[in-house]
C-alpha cells in the first residue's frame, strides 16, 4: 500500500513537471518522423562515373540494350558544378603517377538510373561523360568510383576503374576478379549456383527497423539518465535524508522512482511502436521485455547515483555508460560488422530481442532469455542501491 | 565590461576544476576520438562474410579468403548454427561434384549476390591474374565513414557544451547567484558572454583534440576553425535556451533530449536525402554546421561554400537567439 501511495504521489508530481511532457511530446515527434520522413524501403544513392572509350554507335547500341531490358532508364541530365582543382592519380599496378589540373567549369552529363528488372529497385545513378578526363575529375571531385568501359581490338571489354584509394583489398580484388571472363560465362555460372535457404525469413522494412533502436535508446536507456536525475533532484531538495524518519523504507522510495520511470517509457514507447507496427509484433513480449529492460537500467542508473552528491560528478560515469551502450548499433545497422566484443555489451541482445519480438516468428526462447538475464541483473542492481542508500541515510 | 566577462569566465574555470562535469564533457570526445581511431577499420572491412567447412580443399578456401571474410567449421552442424546466429554470414559447403550456397533467409540480396558470384568465379576458373581491368587510385586514404562518425563526434561536442552551460545556468539559478549577480556592476550581457566562454571554449578546444587524436592533420585549419567558431555560437545559444527555460535538472535533461532531434535530424537528412530534397533541411543550422565540416573533413570545402555554411549558420542561430531574447532576458532578471 506505502508503495502504491508513493507511486501515486510521484507519479502526481511529475504529471506537474516539464519533463514528464516533453517524453511525450517526442514520442509524438518520432513518430512523426517514422510516417513522414522514413521510407518503408531504402532508396539507393550509390552513384558513379562512366566514359565509354569506344564508337558512339557501339556505346548507344550497349546502352539502348540495358535500356530495352528495363535495366537502364533515361533521365533529365544532371548539372555539375566544377571546382578549380589540381590533383595526382596512381595506376595501382606500375605506381606511375599521372597529374591533372583543371579550371572552373560547368558540365551537363547525360544521367541514367540503373534498375533491377527484378526487384523494380534502384540500383544506382549512372553519370555518362564525355571524355576521360571528365569521369577522372568528376570521381575525384564527388568521391565517388570512376571507371572507363574499353571495347579491345578483339571486341571484348576493358574496364579502367579509378577508385579513392582507401577501398579494402578484398574490394579491389573483387574488381579485378568480377572482371575476367566474358560477362555471359560469369552470369551463366552465376545462375546455375545452388542457393539453400534455411527458412523463409521476414525482413523488416526502413520504419520498422528503427523501431527497436528508438525504444532502447529513447525508452530503456533514457530511463537510465533520467531516474539519475530525480535521485539527485531529490539529494539536493533532501528528500532523500527525510526517509530516515518515516516509517516508509529507502526500497519502495526507489522503487516508486523507478516505476514512474517504467509507466512514462510505456507510454512514449507505445505512442511510437503501435502505429508503425500495428498487430505485427508479440505484445507480451514486447512490453515485458520493455518494463524489464527499463527496470534494469533505472537500477543500474540507481546504484551509480548511489555514489555521489550531485549530477556533475556523477555525469562522466553516466555519460560515458551512454555512449558505450550505443555502440551496438552500429552493428544493429551493419549486420556483416558484429565483431565478438560487441555481443557483450547489454544492448546488443536487448535490440536483437526487439528486433525478434518485431518479426512475425518470433524467437520467443532468446527473447525470454534476454529478459531473465536482465531481470536478475535488474534485482542484483536494485538490492545492491537499496543497500548503498539505507548506509547512506544512516552517515 | 571586458574585466567582468573575464571574472565570470575565471570564476567558471575555478568551479570547473573542483567539478568533474567540465572535465568530463572536456575529456570523453577525446577518449572517444581514440575510441573511432581502433574501431573504424573494423566498420570498413565489410565486403562479406563467408563460412566454410574445414573439409573443405585448401584451395577453395585460399581463393575465397582473397574477397572475404572467412570463418571455417569442424561440422555442418556447427556451420549452420553460425548461419543462423543474427548477422549475416553465408555458408558455402561442397555438394556432389559442385558446392552449394547456405543462407539464413533475411541478408540483404547484395550478401546473395556476393556468395553466388564469388563461388561462380570461382568455379570457372577466374583468377586475378587474367582480368580485363586496370586500377587507379586518387591516394585518399580515409574513408568516408570515418569522416562521417568524426563529424558526428563534433556534432556530439556543440550539444555538450550547450549541454554543460545549461546545467551551469540551472546551477545559478537554484544557487539564487542571477538575482545577486543583477545588483553587482556586471551587465547581464557581461553575464552570458562571461558564461559562454567555458562552454564554446570547451567545445573549441575539443574540436581541435579530436580531430588531431583522428588523424585529420592536413585539413584546412582556417576552415574548422571558423566552423568551430560559428558552432560554438549555437552551442552557447542551445545552452542559455535550455538552462533558462529548466528549473531543475531533470528539465535541463529533458531540454538537452529535445536537442538532439534536430542534430539526429540533421545528421541523417544530410546523408541520407537524395539532392534534390536537401533543401528540407536548409532550416537547422546544426544541416549546416554539419556540411561545412564534412566538406572540410573530406578537404572537398572552397571558401565560398564554406563562408555560405557558416553564414548560415550565424544567421540561423541568431534568428534563435532574437526569439528567445525575451525568455533570456527573463530568466535573468
Amino acid at each position: 500500500m506505502k508503495l502504491l501511495s508513493s507511486y501515486f504521489k510521484e507519479m502526481r508530481i511529475a504529471a506537474r513537471g516539464f519533463y514528464f511532457y516533453i517524453e511525450l511530446i517526442m514520442a509524438v515527434i518520432l513518430l512523426v518522423i517514422l510516417l513522414v520522413a522514413v521510407n518503408e524501403e531504402s532508396v539507393s544513392k550509390q552513384k558513379e562515373f562512366l566514359y565509354y572509350d569506344m564508337p558512339p554507335a557501339v556505346e548507344d547500341y550497349i546502352i539502348q540494350k540495358e535500356v530495352e531490358k528495363g535495366a537502364l532508364k533515361l533521365i533529365e541530365p544532371t548539372e555539375f558544378k566544377m571546382k578549380a582543382v589540381e590533383f595526382e592519380v596512381e595506376n595501382r599496378e606500375t605506381d606511375e603517377l599521372t597529374s591533372y589540373e583543371f579550371e572552373k567549369e560547368i558540365y551537363n552529363l547525360v544521367t541514367y538510373e540503373e534498375w533491377d528488372p527484378d526487384t523494380g529497385k534502384l540500383i544506382k545513378t549512372a553519370y555518362i561523360a564525355e571524355t576521360e578526363e571528365q569521369m577522372i575529375r568528376l570521381a575525384f571531385q564527388e568521391r565517388k568510383i570512376g571507371a572507363t568501359i574499353v571495347i579491345d581490338d578483339s571486341g571484348e571489354r576493358a574496364f579502367r576503374y579509378y577508385n579513392q584509394g582507401y577501398e579494402t583489398e578484398r574490394l579491389v580484388n573483387l574488381l579485378y576478379i568480377l572482371h575476367n571472363k566474358l560477362p555471359e560465362v560469369v552470369e551463366a555460372s552465376v545462375d546455375n549456383q545452388n542457393v539453400r535457404k534455411l527458412g523463409e525469413v521476414q525482413t523488416l522494412n526502413n520504419r520498422e527497423n528503427l523501431v527497436p533502436v528508438m525504444v532502447v535508446f529513447m525508452g530503456s536507456l533514457m530511463g537510465f539518465f533520467i531516474v539519475v536525475a530525480y535521485i539527485f533532484l531529490d539529494k539536493t531538495e533532501g528528500v532523500i535524508r527525510a526517509f530516515a524518519v518515516t516509517p516508509s523504507s529507502v526500497w519502495k522510495y526507489l522503487l516508486s522512482k523507478t516505476m514512474i520511470i517504467i509507466t512514462t517509457v510505456l507510454i512514449s514507447s507505445s505512442i511510437i511502436a503501435i502505429p508503425v507496427l500495428r498487430g505485427q509484433p508479440n505484445y507480451p513480449l514486447f512490453y515485458l521485455l520493455l518494463i524489464i529492460s527499463t527496470f534494469s537500467f533505472a537500477a543500474l542508473g540507481l546504484f551509480i547515483s548511489s555514489f555521489y552528491d550531485t549530477i556533475s560528478k556523477a555525469f562522466g560515469v553516466l555519460y560515458f555508460f551512454m555512449i558505450a551502450m550505443m555502440v551496438p548499433a552500429f552493428s544493429y545497422f551493419i549486420p556483416s560488422f558484429d565483431p565478438l566484443w560487441l555481443r557483450y555489451f547489454p544492448t546488443y541482445p536487448l535490440l536483437q530481442s526487439m528486433k525478434e519480438i518485431i518479426m512475425v516468428s518470433t524467437d520467443a526462447v532468446y527473447v525470454l532469455k534476454t529478459s531473465g538475464i536482465f531481470l536478475a541483473g535488474g534485482l542484483l542492481l536494485f538490492i545492491l542501491a537499496n543497500y548503498r542508500f539505507k548506509k547512506t541515510l544512516t552517515v | 565590461m571586458l574585466k567582468n566577462v573575464f571574472k565570470i569566465f575565471s570564476r567558471d574555470l575555478k568551479i570547473a576544476r573542483r567539478d568533474s562535469m567540465a572535465l568530463v564533457i572536456m575529456i570523453m570526445p577525446v577518449l572517444l576520438a581514440v575510441g573511432l581511431v581502433f574501431f573504424v577499420p573494423g566498420l570498413n572491412d565489410t565486403t562479406v562474410n563467408i563460412a566454410l567447412l574445414d573439409s573443405d580443399t585448401s584451395e577453395h578456401v585460399a581463393y575465397l579468403d582473397q574477397f572475404a571474410k572467412i570463418e571455417v567449421f569442424g561440422g555442418e552442424n556447427e556451420l549452420m548454427d553460425r548461419v543462423a546466429k543474427r548477422d549475416d554470414v553465408a555458408a558455402i559447403i561442397p555438394d556432389g561434384n559442385g558446392y552449394e550456397i547456405i543462407l539464413q533467409g533475411n541478408e540483404p540480396e547484395m550478401v546473395e549476390n556476393y556468395a553466388k558470384a564469388l563461388n561462380a568465379l570461382y568455379e570457372i576458373g577466374a583468377t586475378k591474374e587474367e582480368t580485363t581491368a586496370a586500377m587507379y587510385s586518387f591516394g585518399h586514404t580515409v574513408s568516408p565513414v570515418k569522416t562521417m562518425l568524426v563529424n558526428m563526434l563534433i556534432s556530439m561536442i556543440i550539444m555538450l557544451s550547450g549541454m554543460l552551460i545549461a546545467i551551469s545556468i540551472v546551477g545559478e539559478k537554484s544557487d539564487n547567484t542571477i538575482n545577486a549577480v543583477n545588483v553587482t556592476p556586471a551587465s547581464q550581457t557581461a553575464f552570458v558572454l562571461g558564461k559562454s566562454m567555458m562552454g564554446g571554449l570547451i567545445a573549441l578546444l575539443s574540436i581541435i583534440a579530436s580531430l588531431i587524436i583522428t588523424g585529420y592533420y592536413d585539413i584546412n585549419w582556417f576552415m574548422i576553425i571558423l566552423v568551430g567558431l560559428s558552432s560554438m555560437l549555437l552551442s552557447l545559444i542551445v545552452g542559455f535556451v535550455q538552462g533558462l527555460a529548466s528549473d531543475d535538472v531533470i528539465e535541463a535533461a529533458a531540454n538537452v533530449k529535445m536537442i538532439i532531434i534536430p542534430i539526429a535530424g540533421s545528421i541523417a537528412g544530410y546523408e541520407l536525402l537524395a539532392d534534390k530534397w536537401q533543401w528540407t533541411m536548409y532550416w537547422s543550422p546544426f544541416y549546416w554546421a554539419y556540411k561545412a565540416n564534412m566538406l572540410v573533413l573530406s578537404k572537398t570545402a572552397d571558401w565560398p561554400t564554406v563562408l555560405l555554411c557558416t553564414g548560415m549558420v550565424l544567421v540561423l542561430s541568431l534568428a534563435v537567439y532574437f526569439f528567445s531574447r525575451p525568455k533570456i532576458r527573463e530568466g535573468l532578471s
